[in-house]
């Protein structure tokens, strides 16, 4: 569990590790406990249906007016706060998840795949508390599990069911996956990947293109980077032969991995760099996170970053 | 060169070469497999270390392969056979004596590398000396004239004897080989061991060698010869001296070079320098002839010296070769210029032109011979220090005193040269009492002329009375030398008078210079002492004769000057060689001699009474002191310390050393010369291939391997923690 101070100097999530939440019996539960860890600390029920376009308190100050009182925060902290809502209308949320089998990878802790699934859950989670229809294309080159946005009752249940059961196999396309999002997206829609960026391919169906095109379209687009922190620092010391996760991926390299590892941190940190650029680019929000992160820390930087952009 | 093993069969070691081989692909193969989804980025990592890892491995894989490899080679003992320089003899066990060739031609520069090939010879013997079996002795001797031996008896003790020859340096001196086989023969005559053996380190130059017959009778040493010369070729300056060049003035001076080419090819242009007293005064060229001579003749003029003095130093110096000891050659020059002459007028005038001494100091004075004249009467004369003064003349003076006798012969005996002349005044008992260690001869009666006139030239007003005429001059004599071989200027001389002279036997130290026709003595000369006398038997005035207004008057009243005051002795010379020894004439008030060498370093002498080996007269003692360290050409000056605490330089002792010529000949001795010809016994062995061991290369090979495999592993190991 961490408790490290948040980037807001307010107290931080207290956030389960993927490895604690991994033991957890279901994935509703652990979409529940990242969320709650994200939130811990904050004036805010995450279960009260909170929009995601969360408002904060706001000091009083004369002009203000009474209605929007937080009577119990005076209470509890004998200052005058007024709640702020933003003026929203129901947005639709896809949740993209690439199952490619470099998602599988993991040598300690969860994979990729389980972690962009926990992210994934949580998301789906505070969506549905707050009443916001949310989407889930699970994808690898093509998309293979598909549930459109819905609020209905039950639609959170198969929401976390699909992801419980979702397994990395095949290459990935994450472009062809955004591609088709936008052909299902007749309105501005939030769209958050999940991918690890490995071997995307490039070229006119690449992602770059499509986030732009989303972009330009009017949607919300969210990228998370999710790598395992061996591919961000390669921590082999023994001679290894290292090959590809495809079973027709014919690329081998027989190396003492100390001999590459500063080379490979570099490579990483280019591959990281580049593609925040072109998201940045593109006015797509990045975010990357590693495996051995808590992902309620990653959810709550999300949605505080999310909410002070939109002051 | 084939290659040898003392334990071949370790060599199946060499099979451990290819475990290194082995090691790394079986490494290969226990690789951990890793199913890795970053391909991408791993194999752009590799691509940029790829060159450099792939170099450090197959560097790490090469250098412990040869490892591997070097280690069986090592321990199988590999060595080669090349063939040894050195004598088999060598190996056995004998008495040895190492004669070492340190004469000046081995100063030379080899052909090959530029170091002298007293280097190399000096290498070849430690060589030989360390390659003597261990039970062996050995002395050492030096082939050069004169030279003590360094170790003088056979000695077990290597440190020793290799510590004498690595102080041994080449001399200047000649070779004396048949003196240096002689004192090594009689250092092994009492060797203990069977084979006895003498090893010459030469370069077999043939000078030195005269009298070295072989010695091959039975029970005789061996000679065994290491050459360690070669064909050389060479020129140099074999003789130098110094004369006047009366063509160029009263001044002028000749310095005459002689060169030899000891060569088949002609040598064009060769440069010469004349230098006098240190600085150069004229350049020359001259052509050589294949095996031929030359010599050059340098004209110059002594008023261009510096400084004062009688004696200077003439030096030749022709362009380099290898050799260039011999390129250089001394001389000591004496000058007459500023002479001080004290001329004792024995009758004096009241007219000018009817003094004695009125011709004799117009001639000195004439064409501006530098003389610088002080004219006095007897009675002045031992007042006078006489010390100063290049001569004396003493001209028709009646009856010398006994003071003027002393200061003259002590004055004459110091150096000095005294000049009489005859005349109506003298008294010639007086002066055969009183003057009789000076005179050559004893005076005897005045002889009138009884020759007939003659016929007088057409126009020229003569004297009528009887006269005798001088016979052919022989300019053997130095101090007619300058005179020319017809028109002498003295044949035409008339001598009305002059005095006879008793009859004495001969003296090494005694000539007769000018004789009358009738065959009595006209100018005789004699040393006494470290000086000089002439006696002339007739007046330097018109009274006996009418020389004084010959034309040969004049040169020869000066050559006599000079004559007097450059001659140091009879039986010494300005100039020797090295080696040689020199006798330094010590005056009656020297303490000690002190001999300022070539190189700058003093030695005093103290004066010992010897009593001179050829002098003409028991009386003429001389006091002398012997100097033999003329180690190196150059010029030696002499200084005497007097009693009194002062110091004078003896200029005109001063002499200089010279190379002696013979070393300066390349010619090698003849085969049919060689005293190790036909070699037998220890000496006729054939020389043996030497093991030349290959262990200690591979030995070193694994060390410097094992060592840069550790730094590249540990260079690895710090790069990976860095990153």
């Amino acid at each position: 569990m961490s408790d490290a101070a948040g980037e807001d100097g307010r107290p931080a999530a207290l956030a389960l590790d993927p490895t604690d939440l991994a033991r957890l019996a279901s994935m509703s539960l652990r979409a529940r406990v990242i969320v709650e860890g994200a939130f811990a600390g904050m004036h805010h029920n995450p279960h009260a249906g909170t929009s995601i376009e969360f408002a904060e308190h706001k000091e009083y100050a004369p002009g203000d007016d009474l209605r929007h009182m937080d009577w119990k925060a005076v209470a509890r902290v004998e200052r005058y706060y007024i709640k702020r809502f933003e003026d929203e209308t129901e947005m639709r949320t896809f949740l993209l998840v690439d199952a490619s089998a470099s998602m599988g990878y993991k040598r300690s802790g969860v994979s990729k795949l389980e972690y962009a699934s926990y992210l994934a859950a949580a998301l789906g989670y505070l969506l549905a508390q707050q009443g916001d229809p949310a989407g889930l294309i699970v994808f690898d080159e093509r998309t293979r599990q598909y549930l459109p946005p819905r609020t209905r009752g039950g639609h959170i249940r198969d929401l976390l069911l699909a992801l419980e059961g979702a397994y990395a196999a095949g290459r990935t396309q994450p472009g062809r996956a955004l591609a088709h999002v936008g052909e299902l997206a007749d309105r501005r829609s939030l769209i958050v990947l999940m991918t690890d960026l490995l071997d995307a391919p490039e070229g006119a169906d690449g992602l770059g293109n499509r986030l732009r095109q989303l972009r330009s379209r009017g949607h919300d687009v969210a990228l998370f980077h999710l790598l395992d922190p061996d591919e961000v620092e390669l921590p082999f010391e023994e001679l290894t032969e290292f090959a590809g996760v495809e079973p027709d991926d014919v690329r081998r390299l027989l190396v003492d991995p100390r001999d590459l590892a500063a080379s490979f941190a570099r490579e990483s940190l280019a591959l990281r760099e580049r593609w925040r650029l072109a998201c940045l680019e593109a006015g797509v929000e990045y975010r990357f996170a590693t495996t051995a992160t808590p992902p309620a820390e990653v959810l709550r930087s999300f949605l505080f970053d999310r909410g002070r952009a939109r002051r | 060169m084939p290659l040898h093993f003392v334990a071949p069969s370790v060599l199946l070691g060499l099979l451990a070469a290819a475990l290194p081989w082995l090691i790394h692909r079986i490494g290969r193969r226990r690789a951990r497999p890793v199913a890795f989804p970053a391909m991408e980025l791993l194999l752009r990592a590799e691509r940029e270390v790829s060159a450099r890892r792939r170099l450090r491995e197959v560097l790490l894989l090469l250098l412990r392969t040869l490892v591997a490899a070097a280690l069986p080679l090592a321990f199988a003992r590999p060595f080669a056979e090349i063939r040894s320089d050195l004598p088999a003899a060598a190996a056995r066990s004998q008495s040895a004596v190492i004669v070492l060739d340190d004469s000046a031609s081995l100063r030379r520069l080899s052909a090959a590398g530029g170091e002298p090939v007293f280097q190399l010879a000096r290498a070849r013997a430690r060589s030989l000396l360390e390659s003597l079996s261990g039970d062996s002795d050995v002395a050492l001797v030096l082939a050069s004239e004169g030279t003590p031996a360094p170790v003088a008896e056979p000695s077990n003790d290597r440190g020793r004897v290799l510590g004498a020859l690595d102080a041994a340096a080449c001399s200047a001196r000649v070779a004396d080989f048949a003196g240096a086989l002689r004192r090594a023969t009689q250092i092994l005559a009492g060797s203990p061991h069977a084979d006895r053996v003498i090893y010459v380190v030469t370069d077999l130059q043939a000078t030195g060698w005269e009298g070295a017959a072989p010695e091959r009778a039975a029970g005789g040493p061996a000679v065994i010869i290491l050459d360690v010369g070669g064909a050389w070729n060479n020129r140099a300056i074999v003789a130098l001296s110094a004369e006047p060049a009366p063509e160029q003035g009263a001044q002028g001076l000749a310095v005459v070079a002689e060169i030899v080419n000891f060569s088949d090819e002609p040598v064009r242009k060769l440069g010469l320098t004349l230098r006098l007293d240190g600085a150069d005064v004229a350049r020359g060229f001259v052509d050589l002839p294949p095996r031929g001579r030359a010599r050059k003749r340098f004209l110059s003029s002594l008023h261009t010296l510096m400084g004062g003095g009688t004696a200077h130093d003439a030096e030749v110096e022709i362009d380099h070769d290898l050799f260039t000891l011999d390129d250089r050659r001394r001389a000591r020059v004496e000058v007459s210029r500023g002479l001080r002459v004290f001329v004792v007028d024995g009758d004096p005038r009241t007219v000018r032109t009817e003094d004695e001494t009125f011709f004799l100091e117009a001639a000195l004075r004439a064409g501006g011979a530098g003389f610088s004249i002080t004219t006095g009467l007897p009675d002045e004369l031992p007042a006078t220090t006489l010390s100063g003064y290049a001569a004396v003349f003493l001209a028709n003076v009646p009856k010398p005193s006994e003071e003027l006798a002393e200061a003259v012969t002590r004055y004459v005996e110091g150096g000095g040269g005294l000049f009489i002349s005859v005349g109506d005044r003298v008294d010639v008992d007086a002066w055969n009492q009183r003057m009789k260690t000076l005179l050559p001869q004893p005076l005897g009666l005045k002889r009138t002329a009884a020759a007939a006139p003659g016929r007088a030239p057409e126009g020229e007003t003569v004297d009528l009375r009887p006269a005798e005429r001088l016979a052919p001059l022989d300019r053997r004599h130095p101090l007619l030398a300058g005179f020319p071989a017809k028109d002498d200027g003295l044949a035409s001389a008339r001598f009305f008078q002059f005095m006879l002279l008793e009859p004495v036997p001969d003296a090494p130290g005694r000539s007769v210079v000018l004789r009358y026709e009738n065959g009595a003595p006209a100018l005789v000369a004699s040393d006494v002492g470290r000086g000089r006398v002439l006696l002339l038997t007739t007046t330097v005035d018109r009274e006996w004769t009418d020389l004084p207004i010959r034309p040969g008057f004049l040169p020869l009243m000066q050559e006599a000057a000079r004559f007097l005051a450059g001659a140091p002795g009879s039986d010494s010379v300005s100039a020797v060689t090295v080696g040689q020894r020199r006798e330094i004439g010590v005056g009656a008030e020297d303490v000690r001699i002190e001999i300022v060498k070539a190189d700058g370093q003093s030695r005093w002498l103290t004066p010992e009474s010897r009593p001179a080996a050829a002098r003409a007269t028991e009386a003429h003692g001389r006091r002398t002191v012997t100097f033999a360290e003329t180690d190196e050409p150059g010029l030696y000056r002499v200084r005497a310390s007097r009693a009194d605490g002062t110091v004078v330089e003896r200029a005109s002792e001063s002499f200089v050393v010279n190379l002696d010529p013979a070393e300066s000949n390349p010619a090698r001795l003849a085969d049919d010369q060689r005293p190790d010809r036909a070699p037998t016994g220890i000496a006729a062995a054939a020389a043996p291939k030497r093991r030349l061991e290959l262990w200690h290369f591979l030995s070193a090979a694994v060390l410097l391997g094992v060592l840069a495999e550790s730094l590249l592993t540990l260079r690895l190991r710090r790069g990976r923690v860095k990153a």
